[in-house]
């Protein structure tokens, strides 16, 4: 087989459904020993976007990246959030370990600024991760953010609604993430490069503000009043 | 001691041309009988001369280009001469309105002779197209009027020099018109002639100025320079003899002024942060364009880069008939240390500053921001967003483990909550604080669930009721 067609194959760019090999590319591991293994080992593609899909903030989404931005901003490669719909709280992010020298917050006023500054970042080699919320992007718009990815080979992580499940997206990886009455965070993968989508997984994620424990409730005192004390 | 001089015949029409792309034949005129006193090549092939009056000149060639002379625009284009002529020599002298000396006697050594030092300064006028008369003397004034007479050459030797003085006519060597006539009706028509008189007599029969003069060139009586020292900031205007509309046909001559000043740059061993661009506009207030970069630079490229985005993000007000670059600011230039092993370090700190200088530029400075821990107990004062600094020190992580948990979104204000939480996990955590500043705060946080899975960090303030405050994300 020539040559090119070997690269294609090893890259999983051409991806034949009988054959479940290891792929070659580039990834950063999430942190999350479960995830990994759903992801066929390796993680957080790089040089390609991944999506994550979720409808309410606060589920623990920062948290499953937070392994990845602590990694990343320890070997002094920036971490950008472009539009973040709060303010990260920067006495959490230094207590976990995070290097806020790194990590550049970015806002823009319009769409053609947000992918602008998304493909500059994306193409920078001074860039470790970008973090985005984008409102709404065309299907064009991801198709050219995934080749400045593929220029850059940073991890990119697009954090949009769960309703655009349904459209197809050039990302390499996609995740649908919903939480649980037990905070944690409930994975289920709609696509990966080089496999077959479809795995589940559930993290854990109540180290996140501290609750590991499954007993009873520690409130002192139930404090909502209309909650039937 | 031994004397350069340069004598600019036409700086002014020279500095116009080499901002401007086209080749139209262009002229400066003076006074108001508008008077053509300098004519570039091309207006001269169509037939127009110095001391034309500018109707004629018009008629002669219809698309002329006139420009206006301006003692203030010379004086400041021979400052801009200086400070070149300043990279070769120490001691230079600039003498109004058109010339520039410069001491080389010491600089023989430096260069390895008289005529390396003469190409130094021949190829520099010709990188920065500038025509002059250049002459060596002994005496400053001697170097000058060889110069202005166009009869220079590149020799010490003092014989030649005073063969090529004794030639040089009356009127020329700059006496003035009585004294001149009073010569030669004495017969006397070269200096020459006049230097061979007794200066006893000279001083009876004419005037102890006329000796004092002739001493001066001779170099019998001392003509002390005081030596010119360059500002420390880099200054440089582009005048345009036809205003520009785009802001593409201002790209050009920024191209020669910003590798200019990479030159200049380069020469001080130095880099800058942040370049002050002026537009001059002719019937309004100049707009004034401050580009940042976010780390120390100097090549021209990159300038002209983030130029180019922030001509793209606003276009011009106003057609610009000038354009003025001045730079203030200079940081010593640092020695590359902090290399590793792979030596890949410089590279990824060049590219971080490019990119966040390129974001700057296209995004303002206020868009990026840093965030930092505050040492306050109220939420919404524990931390705070900063313009991105230079590569700063970094703290130890292990100052901020001792940091009270808390969730890792932050609202911008407490929002009210609508609905019961579904399972409350901890609290309460009392925060009161803010009586000594007036921005009191008073409350007691709860870590609850909500029915949609959210993860909250909900107070309960003590007269308004119950809010999110932020969300475990």
């Amino acid at each position: 087989m020539s040559e090119i067609l070997n690269t294609l194959m090893q890259d999983a760019r051409i991806w034949q459904g009988h054959r479940h090999n290891q792929t070659t590319q580039p990834a950063e591991p999430t942190g999350y020993q479960v995830l990994d293994n759903q992801l066929g080992g390796i993680g957080w593609p790089r040089g390609a976007l991944s999506e994550c899909l979720l409808d309410a903030h606060g589920i623990g989404e920062l948290h499953l990246l937070l392994p990845l931005v602590k990694r990343l901003s320890c070997q002094n490669r920036t971490v950008f959030w472009l539009n973040p719909p709060h303010t990260p709280y920067a006495p959490a992010l230094a207590r976990e370990g995070v290097n806020l020298d790194q990590v550049v917050m970015v806002h823009t006023d319009n769409q053609g600024d947000f992918l602008w500054t998304l493909e500059n970042c994306l193409r920078s080699p001074a860039t470790g991760l970008v973090m985005a919320w984008p409102g709404k992007l065309m299907s064009r718009d991801i198709r050219r953010l995934q080749l400045a990815a593929e220029a850059g080979s940073n991890v990119c992580v697009l954090f949009r609604e769960r309703r655009f499940a349904d459209q197809n997206s050039p990302a390499a990886l996609r995740l649908d993430l919903e939480p649980d009455q037990d905070q944690n965070l409930n994975v289920s993968i709609i696509k990966r490069r080089g496999s077959w989508p479809g795995q589940h997984c559930s993290l854990t994620m109540t180290h996140r503000a501290d609750l590991s424990f499954s007993e009873a409730p520690r409130v002192v005192q139930g404090p909502w009043p209309a909650s039937g004390r | 001691m031994l004397w350069l001089y340069l004598h600019f015949p036409h700086l002014l029409l020279d500095h116009l041309r080499r901002s401007r792309e086209s080749e139209n034949a262009l002229v400066v005129v003076q006074g108001a009988g508008h008077q053509i006193i300098q004519a570039c090549p091309v207006a001269q092939e169509q037939g127009v001369r110095a001391g034309m009056r500018l109707k004629t000149a018009i008629s002669l060639s219809p698309e002329l280009q006139i420009a206006r002379a301006d003692q203030q625009q010379e004086a400041r284009i021979l400052e801009d001469q200086a400070r070149w002529l300043y990279r070769y020599a120490a001691y230079i002298v600039p003498v109004p309105p058109d010339g520039l000396l410069a001491e080389i006697g010491s600089l023989q050594k430096l260069y390895g002779g008289l005529s390396a030092v003469w190409q130094t300064v021949e190829q520099g006028l010709d990188e920065r197209q500038l025509n002059a008369w250049v002459a060596i003397g002994h005496t400053p004034l001697a170097a000058r009027l060889i110069a202005r007479s166009g009869r220079g050459e590149c020799t010490s030797d003092a014989g030649h020099i005073q063969r090529t003085l004794s030639q040089i006519s009356l009127l020329a060597a700059g006496f003035d018109d009585k004294t001149c006539r009073r010569l030669e009706r004495l017969g006397l028509n070269t200096l020459g002639e006049v230097f061979n008189l007794p200066p006893k007599e000279l001083a009876k029969r004419l005037s102890p100025e006329v000796l004092a003069r002739i001493q001066t060139i001779q170099g019998a009586r001392p003509d002390p320079q005081t030596p010119w020292q360059p500002p420390h900031r880099f200054h440089q205007q582009a005048d345009f003899a036809q205003d520009i509309e785009q802001s593409q046909g201002l790209l050009f001559p920024l191209q020669r002024m910003l590798q200019e000043l990479e030159d200049d740059l380069c020469w001080r061993q130095q880099d800058t942060d942040s370049l002050l661009l002026i537009l001059q506009h002719r019937h309004q207030e100049p707009t004034r364009l401050r580009v940042r970069t976010s780390g120390p630079e100097h090549r021209a490229e990159a300038f002209l880069k983030l130029i180019q985005i922030r001509f793209e993000q606003s276009p011009l007000r106003a057609p610009v008939m000038a354009v003025i670059l001045s730079v203030k600011r200079f940081i010593g230039r640092e020695v590359s240390s902090g290399q590793d092993l792979l030596g890949n370090t410089q590279d990824l700190n060049e590219a971080w500053h490019n990119l966040i200088s390129r974001l700057q530029a296209r995004l303002g400075s206020k868009s990026l921001t840093q965030l930092s821990p505050q040492a306050d107990h109220r939420p919404e004062r524990a931390w705070s967003a900063s313009d991105i600094a230079l590569r700063k020190h970094r703290r130890l992580p292990g100052e901020f483990a001792q940091l009270p948990r808390r969730p890792l979104w932050l609202l911008k204000g407490p929002q009210p909550i609508t609905e019961a939480p579904a399972t409350w996990l901890s609290g309460p955590e009392r925060i009161s604080g803010g009586w000594w500043d007036g921005q009191r705060v008073h409350r007691d946080y709860y870590i609850a669930q909500l029915n949609s899975g959210q993860l909250a960090w909900v107070f309960h303030d003590a007269r308004d009721g119950w809010f999110v405050h932020g969300w475990f994300g």
